[in-house]
Formats: structure tokens, sequence, C-alpha cells
């Protein structure tokens, strides 16, 4: 009974102040939503096991390069030692993922692929709905192709026939058997629809052929991730002393495939972590600041109240139903945004990749997202209600029936109002630095110059299967008859042809330069550059700037002429800024083993080969004509003046008419990729600049909140003060001082540990420290401004009282 | 008009809430002489802490003129109404009003803080001469909570008159006192008057109002009676 007439008396007193009431669930609703949904959206990210049995124990091999988590591909021997001697793993499997070309009569599409080790589909113990999977006898060299397709596949290649199994498939010209069907949904171990025996093996392939793998494997219980990385360090220090050269600086680790997306960016996601706390309790302060307010308010009804026998635990429990109520409604709609929040994000996330993203990537309201969720409710509702309650019902009541509100809560709630802003202060700079950090990292990111002129180019790629396109002459041909018949089309004018343009990871093998010597402590150490393959006039095209020598020509694709273009960082970091041109230098070819030197004929600008903001941007690169390094894959670019789609047609035609088989696909505008690329970051940004913006409005209307309500509580203190003399520039001047002394007092440990997770991003984004102590000194500026706003409006106010009415204000 | 300190003019004061306009002060004329002692009093409502209020520059009349020791003080700035609040008015509230932040010292001092023409020793001494004349000196470091009714009221009224003012304003100075305290009260207040000070009292207890030399009676914002007080009169004559 008590329960309801409290429940009904809260409810009386909130519908009579709807607007504080509309603020107070508002913030919490954005305090509770913000900070769940960023919890659930990096815990689906990088936490979240993987949906089968065992998932929390599923982990990548990878390889690092001088110390470096490159997220690198093993030799296939590299992995094959790996797995004899690595312990702790119940089950051990290698896998290759690529874009295969699937042809049936009506055409030829592109699927993502996964060729694998027998036992891929032991780690999720998942059936086939069709057939079977492949065995072990079928993982060998020249074992009959067979392939198992995903649901997808089944679905839109073969509109679900029954009677799929042991029909034949090309794929990449390559004849295969149907064994099997995989069940909807099932896309492991990345995003894969087919899935074909590796029919690679140590015992048939050499070494030196280089064959390159991801490891895969099952941890046990009670091996660590730290024990697998020690492990894996030694077995690979062992492999580098073995073959010093093919494995110089070659290391590998331990990661879980979720953790792929941030691999190296942990920092980032652990302090967008402490910035999803800080601002539920940015939050939770704003609210309790609100209801102790409130509380103040009500102490003269709450001293009657005691007056009249309440007992305290009465008096707690109807303070606590209001924030009980608060935070519950604020809990809700936050709860509704989170859900409307995760159903954007798994919108946005799809189009980070041009066909599906990682299959773990479903966001939602999940199990975890609820446990949050409740205990998050249940904190805040403490957070908020307790303070205010105990601080209400522990007043001096006497002193409040006799003389008003003066005396009751007076110096007890004007010490908790400095702490409040204090708070406010500190948490808002914290949350402040970290998300300017990100921002301009993006921001940076996403207007770096590339090192090419990166508009108005169609991009596409082909990629040649390498059991027909099988030696150097052969894809050099395709090459060469593709430039030859899109030569009479006017929109190939500025045809290029290369295997990575700027902004795109391209191999990074090591290399030499004629006269230096790479030894280091005993150890060859030569440094690795991005090694591209263009066609000749493609640097001139993409607009890379010329420094020094010339561009390449069709001189340079002459048998027996090897000729390198090396960009300005690689003769800044390489050669010492010696002159260039007419120099030698050697990439080290693990696969032939030749000692090929090429000579340099040019000098560019700097171009970047990845996203700009990893350490890798500032990488040097070397590039040689198509004809002297040929590859598989490859990207077809021109410069266009309108429509995408006519001239990706002519393209699509030139290459059908040399080999029906190949597809063209990923055809995009060049600025679109690169966005693309950064489009992660650019979406963590984003919520990171919601959660400034949001820091910054909670902070700038909870400091005005509790400067207003400090100020009314000392309203009599200023009429008392006016009375004896004081004019309007002293009272200013005493709050301003005070607020002052507040905000450094926030602002000092907040700038400390604001800075400190700035350079624990710092590294990761390319945020120099400049520029984050420019960041630091912005926002202090901001924030002080804020600070002294929200004092000087309610101050102010207070002034245009005349001091009679401040001396009787109750 | 050298003789006077106050002067009051039809003076009005009206409060404007929700359409109802309230005549606190209804054209209210009154002169006080210098080193005078009045009492204002009336029943609760009757506009005497609004006529209070007005005399001591904390509120603005709404007509009429009002001349404070010769000057037209009616339309003057803030800023130079709290200047003549600091130099020329002591107030003395009936609750004290004492800053519970600061000591007895700093309470006692805080409206020459406010003043440019002094320095901390001159400072000093106004506080020590303003807390011997109360004989709170002994209390210097105590914080008002550490003090009794009277005590406080004696700090306030060693607040009131630091800075030598022209003009003490009490307002129910006994109100929050018991009869003994606030016998203190009064009679330090009669020490003031002797030793040169013009003091206004309002108040609603006939026999605080009966130690004043005059007696002005308030009501609707009217004054209603102002003549001498018996007591006083009758001390005077005797």
């Amino acid at each position: 009974m008590h329960i309801y007439s409290d429940i009904k008396y809260t409810l009386r007193g909130l519908a009579k102040k709807p607007g504080f009431s509309a603020l107070a669930i508002l913030v919490m609703a954005s305090g509770i939503g913000l900070s769940v949904y960023l919890f659930s959206f990096m815990n689906v990210m990088l936490f979240k096991p993987m949906p089968f049995e065992g998932g929390e124990r599923f982990i990548q091999v990878f390889t690092s390069q001088n110390g470096s988590r490159i997220q690198g591909t093993l030799n296939l021997h590299d992995y094959h030692e790996i797995k004899q001697n690595l312990t702790g793993v119940s089950t051990l499997s290698a896998y290759r993922n690529q874009t295969v070309t699937v042809s049936q009569q009506d055409g030829t599409r592109r699927v993502e692929a996964t060729d694998s080790r027998a036992n891929i589909f032991s780690f999720t113990q998942t059936q086939p709905i069709l057939g079977r999977t492949f065995s072990e006898a079928e993982d060998k060299v020249g074992a009959p192709r067979v392939v198992v397709i995903g649901y997808e596949l089944w679905q839109n290649m073969f509109a679900g026939q029954a009677t799929i199994l042991n029909q034949s498939l090309r794929i990449d010209n390559e004849p295969h058997q149907i064994i099997g069907v995989m069940p909807k949904g099932y896309f492991f171990p990345y995003n894969a629809n087919l899935w074909r025996p590796l029919r690679d093996n140590v015992e048939q392939v050499s070494r030196e052929a280089n064959a390159q793998v991801r490891g895969l494997l099952l941890r046990d219980e009670d091996t660590s991730i730290t024990e697998l990385d020690q492990q894996l360090k030694l077995i690979m220090q062992r492999l580098e002393a073995r073959y010093p050269t093919a494995n110089n600086g070659i290391g590998a680790y331990a990661l879980t495939p979720n953790m792929i997306s941030a691999d190296g960016g942990m920092a980032v996601a652990y302090t967008m972590h402490i910035a999803a706390v800080l601002i539920l309790i940015l939050a939770s302060v704003n609210v309790g600041n609100l209801l102790l307010s409130r509380a103040v308010e009500r102490s003269h009804e709450t001293a009657i109240r005691v007056a009249l026998g309440a007992p305290k635990g009465r008096l707690i429990s109807q303070l606590l139903w209001e924030s009980i109520i608060i935070c519950s409604v604020g809990g809700f709609i936050g709860l509704c945004m989170i859900g409307w929040g995760l159903e954007v994000t798994q919108v946005i996330t799809n189009q980070f990749y041009t066909d599906r993203p990682p299959f773990w990537w479903q966001f939602g309201i999940d199990a975890y997202t609820l446990k949050l969720f409740f205990a998050f409710l249940l904190a805040t509702i403490l957070i908020t209600g307790l303070l205010p309650a105990l601080k209400s019902v522990n007043g001096d009541f006497n002193a409040v029936l006799r003389d008003g509100t003066r005396g009751a809560l007076g110096k007890n709630a004007g010490r908790l109002n400095k702490l409040l802003v204090i708070g406010e202060i500190f948490l808002s700079i914290t949350i402040l630095l970290v998300a300017a950090v990100i921002i301009i990292a993006s921001k940076k990111a996403t207007e770096a110059n590339y090192g090419a002129n990166i508009d108005n180019v169609m991009v596409s790629r082909v990629q040649l299967p390498d059991n027909q396109y099988d030696t150097a002459e052969r894809k050099v041909a395709f090459v060469n008859t593709l430039k030859a018949s899109l030569a009479s089309a006017p929109q190939f004018k500025q045809l290029i042809i290369a295997s990575a343009l700027p902004g795109m990871i391209s191999h990074r093998p090591s290399i030499a330069v004629e006269g230096k010597e790479y030894i280091q402590q005993g150890k060859a150490s030569y440094p690795r550059v991005n090694h591209i393959a263009v066609s000749a006039g493609s640097l001139k095209h993409l607009e890379i700037g010329l420094i020094a020598g010339r561009y390449f020509n069709h001189a340079d694709d002459q048998p027996n002429i090897h000729t390198v273009i090396v960009t300005q960082s690689f003769v800044t970091q390489l050669m010492n800024t010696e002159q260039p041109i007419g120099k030698r230098v050697r990439v080290i070819n693990d696969s032939t083993n030749t000692l090929q030197w090429a000579t340099i004929v040019g000098v560019v600008e700097h171009t970047i080969q990845t996203r700009p903001n990893r350490i890798e941007a500032s990488m040097p690169s070397i590039f040689q004509p198509y004809s002297q390094t040929p590859r598989d894959s490859m990207v077809i670019a021109t410069r266009i003046n309108g429509k995408i789609t006519p001239t990706a047609n002519t393209l699509r035609q030139a290459v059908h008419t040399i080999d029906p088989q190949l597809a063209i696909y990923h055809v995009e505008l060049y600025n679109a990729a690169l966005a693309r690329h950064m489009a992660p970051l650019a979406f963590v940004s984003n919520i990171l600049g919601l959660f400034g913006l949001a820091s910054f409005v909670l902070a700038g209307c909870g400091i005005y909140g509790v400067m207003s309500n400090t100020i009314a509580q000392r309203l009599q203190e200023m009429g008392v003060k006016r009375a004896l003399g004081a004019n309007e520039h002293h009272i200013m001047r005493e709050f301003m001082y005070s607020s002052t002394k507040q905000l450094l007092w926030g602002l000092i440990p907040g700038l400390g540990i604001g800075i400190a997770l700035g350079f624990a991003m710092s590294t990761t984004l390319n945020v120099s420290q400049l520029e984050l102590l420019s960041i630091a000194g912005i926002l202090t500026v901001g924030l002080a401004g804020v600070v002294l706003i929200a004092t000087y409006i309610p101050t102010k106010r207070a002034l245009d009282m005349e001091p009679s009415h401040a001396l009787h204000y109750q | 008009m050298s003789d006077l300190i106050i002067k009051l003019d039809n003076m009005s004061k009206v409060f404007f809430a929700d359409d109802l306009e309230t005549h606190a002060l209804n054209k209210i004329s009154l002169e006080v002489a210098k080193q005078e002692y009045i009492a204002i009093s009336g029943p609760s409502g009757s506009g005497k802490s609004t006529l209070l209020s007005v005399l001591g520059l904390l509120d603005t009349a709404t007509d009429g003129h009002y001349h404070l020791a010769d000057h037209l003080v009616s339309n003057i700035n803030k800023t130079e109404r709290a200047r003549i609040r600091n130099r020329e008015i002591g107030f003395i509230f009936q609750s004290f009003n004492l800053i519970s932040d600061l000591t007895v010292e700093e309470n006692v001092e805080l409206p020459l803080t406010y003043r440019t023409d002094l320095n901390k020793s001159q400072r000093k001494d106004k506080v020590t001469n303003a807390l011997k004349k109360v004989n709170m000196l002994h209390r210097v470091s105590h914080y008002p909570s550490q003090l009794s009714g009277g005590q406080q009221q004696r700090v306030a009224i060693a607040r009131a008159i630091a800075g030598d003012p022209k003009l003490i304003l009490a307002d129910e100075p006994t109100g929050n006192l018991d009869s003994k305290n606030a016998h203190d009260v009064l009679q330090l207040l009669d020490e003031l008057h002797r030793d040169g000070a013009t003091i206004c009292m309002v108040t609603h207890d006939p026999r605080s109002a009966q130690r004043a030399q005059r007696n002005i009676e308030v009501l609707d914002g009217r004054i209603v009676l102002d003549q001498p007080t018996t007591l006083n009169n009758a001390a005077v004559s005797a």
C-alpha cells in the first residue's frame, strides 16, 4: 500500500514539473543508450565468441614483420612447423581466402571462397545439409577437384536444386564436383560461400614455392593466447635462424578471429570503452544533480514529513522512486535507441565490404546487451537516487522549519555541488579529448594525399586463374592483348593497369640497394617495401608526380630490361638521399632465388599503399613494369568524364573477348573505394563525435544546472552581501573565481587522463603529440567558456533580482 | 534639509503578480532627522519591511522621491546604490544573516572588503573596534554556528557598524532572540544611538518600539501614526 501511494505521489510530482522530468529522462536515455550501444557494438566487433561450441577458443595465426603485427599469411612450410611444435592446441588447420570466378551457362560471377584443410569443418562441427564435406584424401595435389557450396550460392545459382550433388561447377575455369551444401548462414571462417580442399601439402609443394596460408586453431581451455604467442615466437625464431633470408624478420602471433578488425588498435577500443563508461557516469551525475536540486527544493516538505514522524526508510524510498521511474523510463527509451542504433550499424557496417562483412557481425539486442543494460540501469538508479535521498533525509530539519531552506543542506550541498561540477568537467574533458583524437585521425585519413589524383577514376579488378595463366608470358600476353583491345576506346585513353593503386595494400617483399650492407646483430635485415607492378603510362595517368628521371615507357617492356621507379620516400629512407637514378635495387625473391638487379630510372612522389592512418603508410614503394613482374591479380582503371557504366561495359566486353571465363569485379569509383577503406574509422569517428557532442551538451547542461542550483541556494547569501554593499561586479567576480577554481580542479586531472588516453591512441591513429596538445588546448578553452557562461548566466539572473527579494528568497 | 537624513515624498511601491497589483507602500512621506531613533511598527503584511527595504536601497520604489543625506537616491544606478549601502547604511536582520563559511572576524570585515579606501590594517582596526563595542572580541575566530543567537546578533550589529554608517536599519533585530538576548541587543542599539547613530528599527513588539524616540505605525502601506514614544519621552523628561 505504501509503495502504491509512494509511486502515485512520485508520478504526481513528476507530472507537476514536466520540463524537469523530460530533461532528466532524456539525459538518462542518452547516457544509458550511448554507453550500452557502444559496449554492444564493441562486443560484436571484438569480443563475442564465434557462435559455435568452443567458439571463444578459436584462434587465428598471423605473421608479423619486424615485430609489427601485419596480419600476414604463413608460408605453408612454416605453418607445418607450427603444427608440429605447437602444444596446448586440439585442432589446427590451414586455409586461404580468395575470390574465385564461378562460371555457368548464364555467365560468370565472383564468389568468396575458402581453400582449406579437410578439418576446417570440425571447428564448427557443422554438418552439410546435403552431401558431405571433403576428406583428407581429397586434400592432395592431383586429387579430384571437389567443392562444398554455401546455401546462398545453392539458392542463387542453382535455385536450391535437390539434385545438385555430383554436378560439375566451373571454378576459375576448372571443373569441380559438388559434394555438399552447407546450411543457411554458414560462412566460416570469414565470409566464404564455397569451400575447396587446399590441395597444397608440404610433401608436394616446396618451401621456395612460397604457398601462403592462414593458420586456424582451437586452443585448449587451459592454454592462454599469451602462452600461444610465446610458443609461436620461439618456433618462428628457430625458423628465422634456419632460413635467415626467407624468414628475415618474420614472426607469428595468435589472435581471436573477431580481433582481426581491431588488431593493433586495441588501445582505441579500450579507450572507447572508457568513454562509454564515462558518458554513463556523466549522465548519472547530471540526473543525480537534478534530483538533488529537487531534494533541496523539497527540503521544507521533507522536514514537515520528518516532523510528522515519517520514518527515514520511508523518506528514502519516496525519493528513490523518483530515481527509479526516471531511470527506468529513460532506460527504456535508451533501449529503443540502442535497438535502432544497432540496426543502423548493421546497415552501415555491411557497406564496409563490397561483398559481405564477417559473418559474426550480427548487431542487435542480444543477451549481452540486455544483461549490460539492466546492470547499468541498476547502477544509475543507485547513483542518481541514493545520494540525493541520503542527503535530503540527513539535513537539519529543525533549521529548515525555523528559517526556510537556510542551514539545512547549505554547506554540505554546496560541497557536493562543487564536486559535481568538478566531476562533470573531469569526465567531459576526458571524453572530448578521446573523441577529438579519433575525429582528427579520421579527418586526416579521409583527406590524406595518397600521392595520386584519385578523382574521376573508375577502378575494377581482374584475377587471372593460376591454372590457366601459369606462366609470366601468359599473364603479360593477357595484359598486352587487353591494352591493344582498349587502345581504340576513347574512355581508356588514360588506361591504368597495376597490381595495386595508391591506398591499396600491395606485395611487400624485402629488397636490397646495391652497395648497401644489411646485417644487424649477425642476421640479414633487409628493408621491406611496397613492390607494385604497373603498365607503362599508369603512373603518369595516376598523376603521381615525377621528381627525377622518367616514367616507364614501352622500351621497359623489352626482354632483359630490368628497371624500377622508386618513391621519394625510398630515396630518403633507404638511400641516404644519394643520387638515385642509375643505382640498382634487387627484390629478395624467394620463389626463384634469382639475383636480378633492376636499375632506378625515375623517382616519383611518395604513395601511400595502405590506409593513411596505418603506420605502414610511410613505407616506401618501388614500381616495376608489369612485363617484368607479372601478377595474377590486378587493378584496371581509367580516368573517366561521365558515368561509370558505359566504361565498365566496354571493359567487360574487351575482357570477355579475350577470355570469356574472366570476370571484372569490384567496379567502382576510385575515391569511393578509398572512402570505403576508411569507412570503419569514419564510422567509429562519427560514434565518438556523437559521444563528444553528447558529453559537451551533458556537461554544459549539467554544469549550468549545478551552477543554477548553487546560485539558487546562495541567493540569500548574495542578498546579504549586496545589503552590505557588494555591487554586481563583486558578486560576479566571486562566483567566477569559484567556478574557475572548480574548472581547474576538474580540468587538470581530466586533461592528464585524456592526454594519456590520447597518447595511447595516437600511435595507432597517426596523430602527433603536437596535434594532441593543440586539441587539448582548444578543448580547454571551449570547456572553460562553457563553465564561465554556465556561471555567468544564472549569476546575472540572480543579480537582476532586487537585493530585498534575494534576502527573503526561499 | 541639512538636519534630515531621510526624506520620502509620496513614495509608493507596487508589486505586480498575475495581473494583480499589490500596493505595499502607498504614497508615503516621511522625514527622519540625523541621530534620531525611530521604530516602524505594524501588523504582518502592513508594508513595514518593504519600507525598510526601500530606505536601505535594497528595493526600488515604484513612484515618489527619496533623499538620503541630501542626495536624491530614488533614481541612481545599481552600482551607486551598492556604494551607498556599503558606506552610508548598516543593516541588522532578524535572522542575523551571517555567512556560515566565514569566521566572526571575516563576517564583520566583509562589508569593508568592498571598499577600496581601506587597507588591511585599517580594516582590522575597524573590525576590532566594532567587535569591542558589542563585546565579541573574544570570539573572533569562531564560526556563526558556534555562537548562540544573541552572540550572532551582536556580531551582526558589529558588522553593521564597522564601516561607521550614517544610518542603521534593523529589521526585527530581536525577533529570533529570547527575552534576555533581546534586551541585550536593544541595549546595544540604545548605546549606538547615544553615541550618535541614526537608527530605523522595524518591529512588531510594542516594548521594543517604546525604546525608540518616535514610533511610526504602518497599515496597508500607509503611515497611520507618527508620534513620539512615551517611554523614551518619559526617560527624556526624567
